[in-house]
């Protein structure tokens, strides 16, 4: 019976090479992204683990202030902790550390870095066991004006030893670079940049507050474990201050890392890997189901000679598991490769990550294959199993074993599952909670694959008129053929329905979100000129300029005012908010909040202003009372006393800097809001503040039309980059379609021969395979709009975030996507449309 | 009308009904025959297309289910079995050889010969596949595939697999349909050796008066029912029934 299984498939290898393709670029795309996953997260841990595992004990502050990444997201110490530490038995060494915010420039004057990967400064450490970086070139720093900056840095800044640069910490400070470090083997810690100053120039320059430290490091004894240590520095601090070992702290740094950005990364990675194994698996089941019809005549012949139902499943199983496991081991090998391109698009779209060598985890390799082999034998048994129920007879008797007809009951079932997830998502919309979306949305797509078949035959009649209209016979032909077998027709379209559905989700939800910016903007935003770093996809960056900036632009003739925008974390009621900070005296030129109570220019050091959607989350009435809990460690009663409704760019919770500064590490101005003199020329004065703030790292000097382009431009570049993580999905889409094509041409050569031979040319025969192949792909493709468009308007109406307020779809956009889906098709029609055309037609009417 | 015969029964049907579709829409195949198959004898079912022979065929053979009545192989009524019974019954009992050869295209002859014994795990008893195979004449093809052989070689196969395990019953589809006539009278010639001289049952189907001249017993079906039966047909006489039917 093997024998007779291994036949079968090697007699059929050439109409499996689809379906093995199909489960190569899906277990390729699955293997790749969590080969990249596991590859970060083993960088990540092993950059954390060099810059912490070697410090015995570390000593801070028990408060965490922020949740962000990379920073210092804890209180500060006190210095005076040093002697107390000093004093514990088996304490080698104790050494203050002050890090901080420190923005190089390099040689042409461009910042380096600072779109997202940190830019650090802090004191340089000479305990080589309580530093992870060490010279390679030059010397330690003796002077307050003397640096040692990462060799990272110094390669991107074009930067020499004994050069002389500026550092904004945010202020600036000339310095001079007396060394270069390496952080371990590497040039530094991934793509963030580091530059060591004396202790004396990072109390000066990096804390408002010269005697608060970051944290203090401390080496042990020879013979001391760093946990005994820890425990027993434990004992002697107070109560909001902790000592905990390096090793956890790299452990609880990755941790955060990993739950956050990386998970993020790792997970949106994998979605769309699942994505892609999801529409091979539609291709497989394709693959199969016509496998199988084709095959029925055999089947029941066997069925005839007495083989049972089992037996001829198992041949099939044999089979989909044959390709299964070639498929998905070749995919494998493929996703190594492709992990290292997966980087190289990141790169490309500005995303640096750090990775080295690739990692490989026996458990994603295992997760892969069972992946694909699972989801090729599942697509491809359930054909095999419906191809056994037809009784034998019905086969040897050359019947239609394909009912053309839909059935009834797969309408009633397929608008149920419809219902029911519109129903979701329309109560999601309407405040039932956006969990419903998610639900909702699965629920459509399997209610939108049951309904395939049902829309195919009016679909396929209405998409091919203007076809048959203006293609004649030939065009008809195309038509027909299409909707003659409607389950088959709608099974195909269904892989490209699946891929383009959620193409046009992100593109719904990019619009509302870029339409929410523009409104946020529009609304909020008063500015005639913003003064900016550019980060990641167009957003402020994570850059930023001390307080003089702002001062110095105010001086600027035919300037009204200028407003610094600070942001920073604190914990308000115990809890971590986003903060921002704001001149309340000039804040009424560059934003209109909208207030709905109070006096924004009024705030002080004793009061705040709220966001309306907070006051009312949290039961607060004007004249309450918060507790802040500043960066710097210090808690202060802060009163409410004015709450505003637009909170697009100054977000939940406004300070004015009295209230701020005194408490904040440093003050950097993420932003300089700028109001003109009524009459000023806008254009002119702004190249003017362009040359101003040349010094300040050459910042993104822009009028507000050309910040509200490149502010919404940016989810443009995100999307970018998600239409290339969708690509290969669709591309595996349209193979399906391609692979379809070809067993159906297959399957009818006899009457594509009757058709050659009565007359019609070969490029007629052509023409009409793709335009077939044309009315699939459109049918798809409109599909997919139409259910993505649908669950995008969900997504967005349900959320209930600050950032995405305003539905919004471009039309224009999705009729491009319907061209563009329309055109892909023909491309899928090529290959199987030049096998109908080469047909010879002889053979084709002498076939059985 | 019935058919009785002293002799050991190989199959029969009685009463029995086969209607397509819902009782009064629907088209009835067969309608109530009685019917016995002698054991060692070779049957030729004659009638006009339409007329219900290859259904009749294909119930009798375990293919296909009666709308009432019942149908036997031996003494197993094929009503009584389900599913994988009857598989089971059809791959030790019953030989079939179709119009359109139907040869599995990636096995080689000899493979399809073996067949019904790979697909039940079993192995083919060699002196008898010797027998079968002289008998049939095909020893020199046994390694091509059928896409090598011609029509009429193909047929010789089926019919080699069809008595390869020693059916208590051979079902012919229009065995001589679609060869040539030559090539035709061989395998007909072989069939007939096949009953007497190998005592295999056959039944027959078939429109072709010559081909039931090389029967036993020739039985004529009308509208799904059996309107005669000549005993030891000529093609003539065959013939000349045929007319009168028709006419």
């Amino acid at each position: 019976m093997l024998g007779i299984c291994v036949k079968s498939v090697w007699s059929h290898k050439r109409r499996l090479v689809g379906a093995v393709l199909a489960v190569v670029f899906g277990v390729a795309f699955l293997s790749g992204t969590l080969l990249l996953g596991d590859t970060l997260s083993a960088n990540f841990d092993s950059l954390f683990t060099q810059a912490n595992g070697s410090t015995d004990v570390v000593v801070r502050s028990a408060t965490k202030v922020s949740d962000a990444q990379g920073q210092s997201n804890r209180a500060t110490v006190d210095a005076s902790l040093i002697d107390q530490v000093q004093r514990v038995d088996g304490v080698a060494a104790v050494v203050p550390y002050i890090e901080g915010y420190g923005q190089l420039l390099g040689r042409n004057g461009d910042r380096i870095g600072g779109a997202g990967p940190p830019t650090r400064a802090a004191n340089w450490v000479d305990v080589a066991s309580l530093n992870p970086y060490h010279l390679v070139e030059g010397r330690a720093p003796a002077a307050d004006d003397e640096v040692v900056i990462n060799r990272g840095a110094a390669k991107t800044g074009n930067l020499q030893l004994g050069e002389t640069t500026t550092l904004f910490t945010p202020q600036a400070m000339q310095v001079r670079i007396v060394g270069i470090t390496a952080f371990g083997s590497a040039d530094g810690f991934g793509p963030s940049t580091f530059t060591g100053l004396t202790l004396d120039a990072a109390q000066q320059h990096l804390t408002v507050n010269p005697d608060r430290l970051t944290e203090l490091r401390v080496e042990a004894e020879p013979g001391v474990p760093p946990e005994e240590l820890a425990s027993r520095i434990s004992s002697v601090l107070p109560s909001n201050v902790q000592a905990i070992t390096g090793t956890q702290l790299a452990a609880e740094n990755f941790a955060q890392i990993d739950s956050g950005f990386l998970g993020v990364v790792r997970n949106g990675l994998v979605a769309f890997a699942v994505i892609a194994l999801l529409v091979a698996a539609f291709s497989i089941f394709n693959t199969f189901s016509i496998l199988v019809t084709q095959r029925s005549r055999e089947a029941a012949l066997l069925r005839a000679l007495g083989a049972t139902r089992r037996q001829i499943i198992t041949t099939s199983a044999v089979e989909t598991l044959t390709v299964g496991v070639v498929g998905s081991a070749a995919g494998w090998v493929a996703g190594v490769g492709l992990a290292g391109l997966l980087k190289a698009v990141f790169d490309s779209f500005g995303f640096a990550l750090p990775a080295g060598g690739l990692v490989f985890k026996p458990a994603s390799t295992v997760l892969a294959l069972v992946a694909g082999v699972v989801a090729t034998v599942v697509a491809g048994v359930v054909p095999s199993v419906r191809g056994s129920r037809i009784p034998p007879v019905a086969a040897l008797r050359d019947l239609e074993v394909e009912p053309p007809v839909v059935t009834r009951r797969r309408t009633l079932i397929g608008v149920a599952i419809v219902g029911l997830g519109a129903a979701a998502v329309i109560g999601a919309v309407a405040g039932a909670g956006g969990g419903l979306v998610a639900l909702g949305a699965v629920a459509c797509l399997i209610g939108a694959v049951v309904l395939g078949p049902v829309a195919a035959r009016p679909a396929t009649v209405v998409l091919g008129r203007p076809i048959a209209l203006a293609r004649g016979l030939t065009g008809d032909l195309a038509r027909q053929n299409a909707m003659r077998h409607p389950r088959r027709t709608a099974a195909t379209a269904s892989a490209l329905m699946v891929g383009v559905s959620v193409v046009a989700l992100f593109t719904v939800f990019g619009d509302s979100l870029k339409a929410s910016a523009a409104k946020g903007i529009d609304d909020t935003l008063t500015a005639d000129v913003i003064v900016d770093t550019p980060g990641y996809g167009g957003q402020t960056g994570a850059s930023g300029f001390g307080p003089e900036l702002a001062r110095a632009i105010a001086a600027v003739p035919g300037v009204h005012s200028a407003t610094g925008v600070r942001g920073g974390n604190a914990l308000i009621d115990g809890s971590t908010h986003a903060i921002t900070v704001a001149d309340p005296a000039t804040l009424d030129d560059v934003l209109d909040l909208d207030v709905t109570h109070g006096d924004i220019s009024a705030l002080d050091a004793s009061t705040i202003a709220v966001s309306d959607d907070t006051a009312d989350a949290n039961d607060w009435q004007p004249g309450s009372t918060v507790t802040i809990t500043y960066p710097d460690g210090s808690t202060a009663p802060l009163t409410i006393a004015a709450a505003y409704d637009h909170r697009s760019i100054v977000g939940n919770y406004l300070l004015a800097p009295a209230a701020w500064t005194p408490h904040a590490v440093q003050a950097i101005d993420r932003q300089v809001l700028v109001k003109l003199d009524g009459g000023a020329d806008a254009t002119a004065v702004r190249s003017q503040l362009a040359d101003l703030a040349k010094a300040f790292g050459n910042p993104r000097v822009q009028t507000l039309p050309e910040y509200r382009t490149s502010a919404t431009e940016g989810v443009d570049t995100v999307l970018g980059l998600i239409y290339v993580m969708l690509a290969l999905a669709i591309l595996i889409a349209l193979m399906s379609i391609a692979n379809t094509l070809s067993l159906s041409i297959h399957e009818r050569r006899r009457e594509l021969g009757l058709l050659r031979a009565v007359g019609q040319t070969s490029r007629q025969a052509r023409s009409m395979v793709r335009w077939e192949s044309v009315i699939i792909a459109t049918f798809g493709t409109l599909g997919g709009i139409l259910l993505g468009t649908f669950l995008g308007w969900g997504l967005v109406e349900a959320s209930s975030s600050g950032t995405i307020t305003v539905f919004s779809v471009s039309p224009k956009q999705l009729v491009v996507f319907l061209v563009i889906g329309a055109l892909a098709g023909t491309l899928a029609g090529i290959r199987p449309a030049r096998r109908a055309a080469r047909l010879d037609i002889l053979a084709a009417i002498a076939s059985e | 009308m019935t058919v009785t015969t002293t002799t050991r029964v190989a199959a029969r049907a009685s009463h029995a009904t086969k209607r397509y579709g819902t009782t009064n829409a629907g088209v009835t195949a067969i309608d109530d025959v009685d019917i016995e198959f002698a054991d060692g004898g070779f049957t030729a079912i004659m009638g006009p297309s339409g007329s219900g022979k290859s259904t009749l065929m294909h119930c009798l053979a375990g293919l296909d289910t009666l709308t009432s009545g019942q149908a036997f192989i031996g003494d197993v009524d094929l009503g009584s079995l389900n599913d994988r019974e009857l598989t089971l019954l059809r791959r030790e009992r019953v030989g079939f050889v179709f119009q359109s050869f139907n040869l599995v295209p990636m096995l080689t002859a000899l493979e399809n010969i073996t067949l019904p014994m790979t697909l039940a795990s079993t192995k083919p008893d060699r002196e008898w596949m010797d027998t079968v195979i002289d008998t049939v004449g095909i020893r020199d093809r046994l390694t091509h595939r059928p896409s090598e052989l011609s029509g009429g070689q193909q047929q010789r196969v089926a019919l080699a697999r069809a008595l390869a395990n020693r059916p208590a019953i051979i079902f012919a589809d229009e065995p001589t349909g679609n060869v040539d006539s030559r090539a035709g009278a061989e395998i007909l010639g072989f069939l007939k050796q096949a009953a007497r001289a190998l005592g295999q049952t056959i039944v027959m189907v078939t429109h072709d008066p010559v081909a039931a001249s090389y029967a036993d017993t020739a039985v004529f079906l009308v509208d799904g029912r059996i309107v005669d039966v000549l005993p030891g047909p000529s093609a003539p006489a065959v013939l000349d029934h045929m007319k009168h039917l028709e006419g």
